[in-house]
């Protein structure tokens, strides 16, 4: 009978359960998302090749399971809460502390069970699409990627189930240890904001010094390394939970001495974010830390992405040589419209390459010359036969042959000199477009061309100029940039689910606020204004915080990345701004349908 | 200045459920004035109409037909901003539940229609000041509305409906959810308040001992108004038994 009326209270308040597991699949699927990346060994292997790469996952993977107890312990309030009433209008009419005990227990357990199941396959679609998407459009090569990774399933079912049961077992204390008249009444809980100086000075002082040491641990990863992360890790987390704690309650306190908090609506604002500021300063920090995330990851992501035509374009001032083209080949290298074109002839014997210094007189060979420690920065200097033979980047001409000439030395040799060799004259022609990277289809078709009359062609490491050098540097750097936007995307979601869960969640208790506004003579826009302003400020808050780690935490990858990681950020911070809008415009309709109808 | 009316309602009908489907018609045609400065009770029983009545006049329902002129201004047809600006200037509510925002202090919910109206916050503060000291309720200003007891609640609610000086204060059964020195105290403040300030009072309610507080009592039965009486200048106690007197035989 009792679990007949605990299946009819399910039944009514659908829409809420729907928030409810919609959320947790939502992080589910996102923490499975995570873990089939970070717990595939041999695929964080072939795509990175920096080994500390697998440990910075190890790292994430705490912070994520640190973030989805706070998610879950979320989650279970708002089941508890929505649950508090009717238990107790079953213990009115009499049931038992024990059976109700076993419905709780049932029904919480079941609720994390769905929903990891629903979450792991939702998870494994997403990765699917995913990374087709990623892959497809950033023109990725990536080995040893799997959609389905089951150690990745299995660890998701386990936290979330564990989870879950002890989750189960604090609902069961909490409501059998409490009258049930208080069930009834739950939802008048008293609120004052407290400020309690010398605790919020404490906090203050120590959530700094906290954050300041994650910092510091970061800039500072080549000499601390796993301790590093570890470091940075724990206090970040925690500091930013103390610094909102401490200033959130504060800052309203303060604002409301202004004359402009007593303005419209903007004191009833006020009031709805102290009320509810204890689940704030939580969901907050988390929101920081995923905002931090997501961006970071996207930030490096998209650094990676674009340093590999920089790399590729500092590596020679040639896109490709061909040796003999022939006559199509010509036509095809034609058909690419060269700034530059130009022939060698030359003679291949043991232990060299023999070019004619007059050619290399009239035609100039270039070479580009790093100056400066930055391997990215050069000076592209026009070289004659002489020039050429003293330079020390003469190896860039080396580059360019094929068929194992490539480490031969180059002699530059007079015409009658030239004439006694023996061997067979070639053709090395050599030619370079205004963007390597906006001809890459065309000149993948050149290279399989010539391919069918010479072998050595079919493979990348055999291909002088920037064309090989950017295929060689893009399946390097792969990993890395698939990784960045993938974990991007999914720390995004992660993010949004949250934000959306503390919203909706909070929304039903708010229509009754909104709706008596609305006897008192509120005007539509001052409702909808006001509920702009109050999501508004749970946006910005976390993001100005979120903004502040990424700028610190860039300080990680000085060291895996040629370039500054700082270098061009605005374009992933203006694309991240431009997300986090929409997403907020999204919230903010969700919202006014619920409150407003 | 008596006799001039400050409310008047021409026949209201209000019919619930769609043409074609299954109809309902809760009012069948209400008519009558109150006129400034008066103290008017409506009464009924559970389904009359009453609360249907109470909506209409207030503005947070819309009838079938018929026109309600408050302040001289017809307001049955007001729409968005028009609607909300009336509500806040010309009149105020107080509910059986209160309707205090919880979020907020004492102060700040009385404050809120000064507020929405942009008042300097040097004005609003001697305005609020003022009314709670009428009401009695100065010293609970800085408290939220759950360290309230019931009658201090409604007190607030009232202050809150006060604050602006509107033409009419309805009530919904503002002492349903008081003991009864509450709601004595309560009632003797509406009186005062009447007296003193000359605001025009509307009392929807089924309890017999708030409406011996009113000069005049509407009884609505079936959606019409079914009898009046008036207290003219019998002492409270005598207007009470005849209320009871009245109600025994219009149930009938």
């Amino acid at each position: 009978m009792l679990t007949k009326l605990a299946m009819t209270g399910f039944k009514n308040r659908w829409r809420d359960y729907l928030v409810l597991f919609s959320g947790l699949i939502m992080s589910s699927a996102i923490f499975y998302m995570f873990e089939a990346l970070a717990t595939n060994q041999s695929f964080l292997k072939e795509n990175t090749g920096i080994g500390l790469v697998g440990i910075i996952f190890q790292f994430g993977s705490v912070l994520l399971t640190i973030i989805t107890l706070v998610y879950i312990g979320y989650a279970n309030s708002f089941l508890l809460s929505m649950r508090k009433r009717d238990y107790g209008l079953f213990m009115l009419v009499g049931a038992r502390k024990g059976k109700i005990g076993q419905l709780i227990w049932l029904e919480t357990l079941l609720v994390g069970i769905v929903a990891t199941l629903a979450g792991i396959l939702f998870g494994t679609l997403l990765t699917m699409g995913i990374s087709q998407l990623l892959i497809s459009s950033l023109g990725l090569t990536l080995h040893h990627l799997a959609a389905w990774y089951f150690p990745a399933a299995l660890k998701t079912l386990l936290l979330y189930v564990g989870l879950f049961l002890l989750a189960g077992l604090f609902n069961l204390i909490a409501l059998t240890k409490t009258p049930a008249l208080k069930l009834l009444h739950s939802n008048d809980q008293p609120n004052r904001p407290q400020l309690k100086p010398v605790w919020q000075g404490i906090q203050i002082i120590g959530g700094t010094l906290l954050i300041a040491v994650g910092y510091w641990s970061m800039a500072n990863l080549d000499k601390l390394q796993m301790l590093g992360i570890a470091i940075a890790l724990v206090t970040i987390v925690m500091g930013t939970y103390f610094l909102f704690n401490a200033i959130f309650v504060g800052l309203i306190v303060w604002l409301k001495h202004f004359a402009i908090a007593h303005r419209g609506l903007n004191n009833f604002t006020l009031s709805q974010l102290s009320f509810r500021i204890h689940n704030y300063t939580k969901i907050l920090s988390i929101v920081a830390l995923l905002f931090a995330l997501a961006l970071g990851a996207i930030t490096t992501g998209m650094g990676f992405h674009r340093q590999v035509p920089m790399m590729a374009n500092a590596s020679n001032a040639y896109d490709l040589a061909l040796v003999n083209p022939t006559k199509t080949e010509q036509n095809q290298i034609k058909a690419l419209k060269p700034k530059t074109q130009t022939n060698y002839h030359f003679k291949v014997a043991k232990k060299a390459v023999y070019y004619q210094a007059s050619e290399f007189n009239t035609h100039p060979f270039t070479t580009l010359n790093m100056h400066g420690k930055n391997q990215l920065a050069f000076k592209a200097v026009t070289n004659s036969a002489k020039q050429l033979q003293k330079s020390q980047y003469s190896y860039q001409l080396g580059q360019l042959q094929t068929n194992g000439n490539q480490m031969k030395a180059a002699v530059f040799l007079t015409p009658s000199a030239y004439q006694k060799l023996a061997q067979p004259e070639k053709t090395l022609t050599v030619f370079a477009t205004k963007d390597v990277t906006a001809n890459l289809p065309a000149i993948k078709r050149l290279v399989k061309t010539a391919a069918k009359h010479d072998a050595s062609y079919k493979v990348a490491t055999n291909l002088g100029g920037r064309y090989g050098a950017y295929l060689q540097i893009n399946s390097m750097y792969s990993g890395l940039q698939f990784m960045g936007f993938f974990l991007g995307v999914a720390f995004l979601a992660m993010l949004a689910s949250c934000l959306m869960f503390k919203i909706l969640s909070g929304a039903a208790a708010d229509q009754h606020r909104y709706q008596m506004l609305d006897k008192l003579g509120t005007t539509q826009r001052q409702l909808t204004g006001a509920i702009r302003k109050e999501i508004a400020v749970l946006f910005i808050l976390p993001g100005i915080v979120g903004v502040i780690h990424v700028l610190f935490g860039l300080q990680m990858f000085k060291f895996l990345m040629v370039t500054s990681p700082y270098t061009g950020i605005w374009l992933p911070f203006l694309i991240f701004a431009g997300l986090y809008l929409i997403y907020y415009l999204i919230t903010v309709k969700i919202y006014q349908r619920i409150v407003l109808q | 200045m008596p006799n001039t009316p400050i409310m008047t309602v021409a026949d209201l009908h209000k019919t619930y459920g769609k043409a074609g489907s299954k109809q309902y018609e809760a009012l069948k045609g209400i008519d009558f004035t109150v006129n400034e400065g008066e103290f008017v009770g409506i009464m009924g029983a559970s389904g009359s109409g009453k609360t249907t009545l109470l909506n209409m006049l207030a503005t947070l329902d819309q009838p079938t037909s018929g026109e309600v002129t408050i302040h001289r201004q017809p307001i049955t047809h007001l729409k968005g901003n028009q609607l909300a600006d009336f509500r806040a200037k010309e009149i105020g509510f107080i509910f059986q539940d209160f309707n205090l925002l919880e979020t907020m202090t004492a102060y700040e919910n009385i404050a809120l229609p000064l507020t929405l109206q942009n008042v300097a916050m040097k004005r609003i503060k001697p305005a609020v000041e003022n009314v709670a000291r009428q009401l009695g309720i100065a010293e609970f200003l800085t408290n939220y509305p759950n360290e309230l007891s019931g009658g201090q609640k409604q007190r607030v609610a009232a202050a809150r409906a006060l604050i602006n000086q509107p033409a009419m204060l309805f009530g919904d059964e503002p002492t349903g959810a008081l003991d009864s020195s509450s709601a004595r105290e309560l009632l003797d403040l509406f009186s005062k308040i009447n007296r003193e300030q000359a605001v025009s009072i509307l009392l929807v309610t089924h309890d017999p001992f708030s409406a011996s507080y009113c000069q005049r009592i509407l009884f609505i039965k079936d959606g019409r108004i079914g009898q009046e009486l008036k207290r003219g200048d019998l002492p409270r106690k005598d207007f009470y038994q005849q209320i009871l007197d009245t109600l025994g035989t219009f149930e009938q």
